[in-house]
């Protein structure tokens, strides 16, 4: 059992959770008061203050909304920021977490992504920006073109751990560089039309480690490489790879300990011959 | 979807973004880091005495009506250029280091107070030194009365150590040099890894341990120097400068040019206070 800093079992404790109604409304704190289980995860936790609904003053309130999909760490939906720090709250262990603090936990959705209620963020930037680097392999129609080019063991070893990415967005909440773009629906927008403004919006504003790590993966795929120019175009275009500030505070929280500082890196390298060539040498 | 990097209708900071952001890096190195240190430099050779510091800056004016332009488009509108973005790209971050300690994080953070630090640093110093304006009414109605402008060419070290004799002011130029050289040093690394030359942890680590010895040494070429003007006689300084500048002006080897002593010699005389 956990033990408070004056050696007493903790029984239950406070979970502060900072929750908002909807898009763009004013955030506020509740507190919660939850009982002690050995093993619990944020999750779980969820789930108990779900079933509660009710404050620790006693006041009866609606259940916080979160996100799950895995519940092991593989999907990145349940991504929050637990105790100030981004990271994945299914394998958040409470019995870790109240080592730290024996009497309370923070929940805070993401900050560099709109809210779409309580713990709930609208991730679909990091699809657009996905998009903005071509992060695929282009291969499409009906015509079987055979085996592709063989891989060295070396370039796979590569490849791998840049494949781990899950989307999670732990990178850019931690990045300083990163900032939130969020707009306001209009009165009588469509799905589409607002989908398509905040796309727009987001085509201007950094990439951020993510996008960058994809598009050097996909750079370094034989067949991925047939688009390597595009890619690097973009990340030269409008908020590109130079707006990284270098804090490497993206590596530090990967839960993936995917080497994304050694992806800006090569990206930098990639860009800056790629630039030169296009400036110097007219190609 | 079309993914074309830039459209038309973006502003013209987004359509050039890269090559502005990587000018603003480049140009933090040359011309300006560059500069530093050879101001550094060219300032420690006071340790070695004032002859050896005036010498110096009768080569750098040998340069004659040329050394403002010089000084204008390789320091002055460089360091302005690297400044001023530097505060716009300051505007558009957002620090986090309460929530994220990490070194790199520290950097990042340090790079940007330094950076503030060394902007109100330099506007200071080179009002207070070079003045900017160099006619004479700017001199003797304003600066003059208010302590700026206070370097003279041909009176070298007499006038910069006078100018840093106050222990208040020595401080302030300690820690703005020391804030510059942090910001050389560290931006040189970071330099490195925008650029690719340094792209694996295990390099930038050991571009680290270089950065850091750049650092250390340039610091005390700067220490070295302050500690030379520190240790000036400034009267013993003065009459020196005038025997130098009175054969010196007579044998040609500069130009002729009292605007650039403390004092015309005919009024106050050679050896004057």
């Amino acid at each position: 059992m956990i033990k408070d800093a004056y050696g007493h079992s903790v029984k239950s404790f406070q979970v502060r959770v900072q929750r908002q109604d909807a898009p763009g409304a004013a955030p506020y704190w509740q507190t919660f008061n939850v009982e002690y289980e050995p093993d619990m995860n944020v999750i779980s936790v969820l789930q108990k203050i779900a079933t509660m609904s009710r404050t620790s003053t006693g006041k009866e309130t609606t259940p916080v909304a979160w996100d799950c999909g895995c519940l092991e760490e593989v999907c990145g939906s349940c991504t929050m920021v637990i105790n100030g720090r981004v990271r994945q709250s299914c394998s958040a262990l409470v019995d870790r977490l109240l080592e730290d603090n024996p009497r309370e936990i923070t929940l805070q959705p993401m900050s560099k992504f709109p809210v779409v209620r309580d713990l709930v963020v609208d991730r679909s930037r990091m699809f657009r920006n996905l998009q903005r680097v071509k992060a695929w392999v282009p291969v499409d129609g009906y015509a079987d073109m055979g085996a592709g080019p063989r891989q060295s063991r070396g370039e796979q070893e590569t490849a791998y751990p840049l494949s781990e990415c899950m989307t999670c967005g732990c990178c850019l909440e931690a990045c300083p560089q990163f900032l939130k773009v969020e707009l306001e629906r209009k009165p009588n927008e469509s799905d589409a039309e607002y989908k398509q403004r905040c796309g727009e919006a987001y085509d201007t504003e950094f990439l951020g480690p993510q996008a960058i790590s994809q598009a050097v993966l996909f750079n370094a795929h034989p067949t991925g490489k047939m688009m390597a120019g595009d890619r690097l175009d973009a990340l030269a275009g409008p908020g590109g790879i130079q707006v990284c500030g270098n804090a490497q505070n993206c590596v530090a929280v990967c839960p993936k300990h995917i080497p994304l500082t050694t992806s800006i890196g090569r990206a930098g390298r990639a860009v800056t011959i790629h630039k030169i060539k296009q400036i110097f040498g007219g190609s | 979807m079309d993914a074309a990097p830039s459209k038309p209708t973006d502003s013209f900071f987004l359509r050039h973004e890269f090559l502005i952001r990587r000018l603003h890096s480049l140009c933090g190195l040359i011309p300006v880091g560059l500069y530093m240190v050879i101001h550094l430099l060219a300032n420690a050779s006071i340790v070695n005495g004032v002859e050896s510091f005036q010498n110096i800056v009768y080569q750098i004016h040998s340069l004659g009506k040329a050394l403002v332009v010089v000084e204008w488009v390789f320091i002055f509108l460089p360091i302005l250029f690297h400044a001023l973005l530097g505060f716009v790209f300051i505007y558009y971050s957002k620090n986090n280091l309460s929530n994220y300690p990490y070194r790199g994080n520290y950097r990042y953070v340090a790079q940007r107070i330094s950076g503030m630090i060394a902007f109100v640093f330099i506007f200071a110093h080179v009002l207070h030194l070079n003045g900017l304006i160099h006619a004479d009414w700017f001199r003797e109605s304003i600066a003059d009365a208010i302590g700026i402008a206070q370097f003279r060419p041909y009176n070298a070290a007499s006038t910069a150590a006078n100018a840093l004799h106050n222990p208040l002011v020595m401080f302030f130029y300690l820690v703005g040099m020391l804030a510059c050289v942090f910001h050389f040093a560290n931006g040189l690394w970071t330099m490195g890894i925008t650029w690719g030359v340094w792209v694996t942890p295990k390099a930038q680590d050991l571009a680290s341990k270089i950065c850091l010895g750049i650092g250390v040494l340039v610091s005390i070429i700067g220490i070295s120097a302050l500690f030379g003007f520190w240790q000036v006689d400034v009267d013993k300084a003065k009459k020196r400068e005038i025997e130098m500048y009175e054969q010196r002006s007579k044998d040609g080897s500069i130009y002729a040019d009292e605007h650039k002593l403390s004092q015309p010699l005919r009024k106050s005389g050679a050896g004057g206070k």
